[in-house]
């Protein structure tokens, strides 16, 4: 496991990983790099074709992996590309969230949003807001000792 | 007792089964029964130590049971569920199935508790059973019986760890999982858990590890419930089948809680309801999501 | 080496303080931790406090301590074109283990055959070697025990270094090994020669325990030879679940898997976990046939590994009767009841 990242004068910098579906949040994402909006740069972007490819698995092996904080992101309802997915990824994160918070993994850890292909401010704000809230709760340390 | 036992004959005789799935005393207590011949009905039974969940025996995917034919299965309320769940999610038909609903007052946790039903041994799902006989049901015996004595909520450890902060609670499941041995008891004794090859099976890339260490149980655990959600009928099985004494109900009656809150939905005997996952209404909550 | 000595409660206490203070790890049965577990473990102690010495049978059987239920064996670090290997470190620190029941002590030895078969297995033996294990005869049973029914009893002294029996006050203490004898050199205080003989507190349970089950193991193997077909194998494997919790709870039973767990691109650990061979995933190949494909196959499979096969290979029944199996299975399989029809059929067989 990955000892917390930290620079220059030692304060810590939250590792995020963000699933993003390619159609919305992926393309407001692009949008919000050319036009040169400043962001935190702690997040790393993985490509989904849809939320409703998002298996709760892939935020648990971010957890385990070291990160600190995840995103979850894709289309509004009523614009998936897919028609439904983003219906079905809705409710099954509703679900997670709410186990994952029983089980001691703190919600705010994990950020879930709808950002379309133009909301490249949005996109800015969600990963700005997250970096920030991930970087007050500390490195998270998933495995305690019993 | 013995309108239980003259239907099975019946059924047998009558070649409407080839074996009647039913309970039966054994050495150490009540235990899961299989009988084929007439004479053998006089080993049936039904009473207050039935707790096992027979629905686990009617998956394809048992083949040594699935060879003996078209089955009789005697199923209390709960069982009933369990038979619902698979039926509709199109694991048996309903047609291929008889089901002697049995009228329940209650059950102990432990089929070898001796003792009377009582308050002080009673299983805490009963205390709450709405309907104690099954709506899905060809034949319905027994007399019906009172609400079992007990109290307490059932929720209230759920309470208590929901009151505690993000860290404790992360502390607390560490070490009630921390015995865990990946025996998958918990998977084999659920009706619910049918699929021909589990994910904690899968490999290439492995998405849940299967060694016993904090990572690999909580991984498990946490993908079980959540695989379990709008399914799990609360028949405690896995929680009794534990070697380990963990606490799994704790985490399904979470899920199902939030499944209730959320979408309404609490799991019944009738199979024509579709399951909250894999449905969806376009007007769902999403306060979570910015 | 038999030297008979009496130690009392307050002098058990005082030793096990001793080897704590010393860097021991002392692992007794313990009540297990939180309000969701009212089960006994073999666990570690850190008091005498902790130790509980007459209450029921752990829930979980000893081996853990010589064989974990996972363990990493080497980690690899790839760099450039080359592979490093790098062996996890195998220190195996002395342990103590206070009141361990006949069955489970019996267990370690039992399964000391197949360790050191055809490959000597460097952890297991590691352990075991700095593991001294003082046994304490049984006070309690219940239907579920079986001991007697497979050549041990709750005063056999298989796999203990020293054997407790208690008597009025303590502890009658037989000294077996010379890991045993290492242990009284350096604690010879607590343990003054005996001035006389005391009473025993354990009388009248062996014949409970062969009240639960009498039956020859001999007469077993011969009728598991010869009725590999008999359809008792289908009718009793009906109810089994398949979940092997039987397995990970038996003193004797040890297959187990070895994985590799990426912890990176370019490293791992590669571990091996506890396995049962109640899985359908036991015997699957690659091509995806399966030789045991039903659980009438792999139940039939435990019993004759247990009570033909490793009879046959290392003259050792693979089974100590703690009843451990029996308590733990959801649907009562109940071996107990299954050895006794097996054996009933065996005779049966014989007279015509």
């Amino acid at each position: 496991m990955s000892a917390p990242v930290t620079v220059g004068d030692g304060a810590f910098e939250p590792s995020i990983v963000a699933f993003v579906c390619n159609w919305c949040t992926y393309t407001g994402a692009d949008l919000a790099g050319t036009s040169r909006i400043l962001m935190a740069d702690n997040v790393r972007i993985i490509r989904l074709p849809c939320t409703g490819r998002i298996d709760t698995l892939f935020i648990l092996k971010a957890f385990e992996r070291g990160a600190d904080g995840v995103i979850v992101s894709g289309c509004h309802p009523a614009d998936c590309h897919y028609t439904a997915g983003n219906y079905h990824a809705r409710r099954r994160f509703a679900i997670f969230r709410e186990l994952m918070n029983f089980v001691g993994i703190d919600p705010r850890r994990v950020t879930f949003s709808w950002v379309s292909a133009s909301e490249g401010g949005k996109w800015a704000e969600v990963v700005n807001g997250t970096t920030e809230q991930v970087r007050q709760l500390g490195p998270f340390a998933m495995y305690p000792e019993a | 007792m013995q309108e239980l036992r003259e239907l099975a004959r019946k059924l047998l005789q009558e070649k409407q089964v080839s074996a009647i799935l039913g309970y039966e005393h054994g050495r150490m207590g009540t235990r899961p029964a299989f009988v084929t011949d007439v004479a053998d009905c006089e080993r049936l039974v039904f009473d207050h130590r039935c707790v096992h969940n027979l629905a686990a025996y009617l998956s394809p995917r048992r083949t040594h049971v699935a060879a003996l034919g078209r089955l009789a299965v005697v199923v209390k309320s709960c069982d009933a569920r369990a038979v619902a769940g698979l039926i509709r999610e199109s694991q048996i038909k309903r047609e291929d199935v008889v089901l002697i609903g049995v009228r329940c007052g209650g059950v102990v946790r432990d089929p070898a508790d001796a003792r009377p039903l009582s308050a002080d041994n009673v299983a805490p799902r009963c205390v709450d059973c709405e309907k104690r006989e099954p709506a899905l049901a060809d034949h319905l015996v027994g007399e019906p019986k009172p609400a079992p004595a007990g109290s307490g909520s059932r929720d209230a450890r759920l309470s208590e760890i929901e009151a505690m902060s993000p860290d404790e609670r992360l502390t607390l499941w560490t070490q009630l999982l921390a015995p865990c041995t990946r025996c998958h008891a918990c998977r084999q004794v659920c009706p619910m858990c049918f699929c021909e090859r589990c994910i904690a099976e899968k490999t290439q890339p492995t998405w849940i590890e299967t060694s016993p260490h904090a990572r690999g149980n909580l991984a498990w655990h946490l993908t079980r419930a959540l695989h379990l959600a709008g399914r799990c009928v609360d028949c405690g099985e896995c929680e009794r089948a534990c070697p380990a004494e963990i606490p799994l109900g704790l985490l399904n009656r979470k899920v199902a809680r939030v499944v209730a809150d959320r979408y309404g939905y609490v799991v019944a005997d009738d199979p024509s309801r579709p399951t909250p996952i894999g449905t969806y209404q376009l007007d769902d909550a999403q306060e979570f999501i910015q | 080496m038999n030297t008979k000595r009496i130690l009392s409660r307050a002098n058990l206490d005082a030793l096990i303080r001793d080897l704590i203070a010393a860097g021991t790890v002392v692992v007794a049965p313990t009540h297990s931790s939180g309000q969701e577990r009212t089960g006994v473990t073999y666990g570690q102690v850190q008091s005498p406090d902790e130790v509980l010495l007459d209450g029921p049978q752990p829930i979980r059987p000893l081996k853990e301590v010589v064989f974990p239920p996972t363990e990493a064996l080497f980690r690899w670090r790839q760099e450039k074109s080359a592979v490093k290997i790098e062996e996890v470190p195998t220190g195996f620190k002395e342990t103590v283990v206070i009141g361990a029941r006949p069955c489970d002590a019996a267990g370690l030895e039992v399964v000391d055959c197949v360790m050191g078969w055809d490959f000597r297995d460097e952890l297991w033996f590691g352990r075991r070697q700095s593991t001294t294990v003082l046994a304490m005869a049984c006070t309690t049973c219940d239907e579920s025990c079986f001991c007697t029914a497979v050549g041990l009893s709750p005063t056999s002294t298989r796999g203990a270094d020293w054997f407790l029996t208690p008597v009025d006050g303590g502890f009658e203490v037989d000294v077996l090994t010379p890991k045993g004898e290492a242990v009284l050199e350096r604690y010879k205080a607590r343990c003054p020669e005996t001035e006389g003989p005391a009473p025993s507190r354990t009388a009248g349970l062996e014949q409970q325990v062969r009240a639960n089950l009498d039956v020859r193991p001999d007469r077993i193997r011969g009728w598991l030879e010869t009725h590999f077909d008999d359809p008792l194998w289908k009718r009793v494997a009906l109810r089994c679940h398949g979940c092997g919790a039987c397995a990970f709870v038996c003193p004797s039973c040890h297959c187990f898997d070895i994985v590799d767990e990426p912890d990176g691109a370019d490293n791992g650990t590669r571990r091996r976990n506890w396995d049962s061979c109640q899985t359908a995933l036991f015997t699957l190949h690659g091509s995806g046939h399966n030789p045991r494909k039903d659980q009438t196959a792999r139940f039939r499979q435990r019993i004759m590994h247990k009570f033909s096969i490793y009879p046959a290979r290392f003259g050792e029944v693979l089974c100590t009767g703690c009843g451990r199996c029996v308590r733990v299975c959801a649907a009562g399989m109940d071996l107990v009841s299954i050895l006794a029809e097996i054996d009933r059929a065996a005779q049966g067989g014989a007279e015509t």
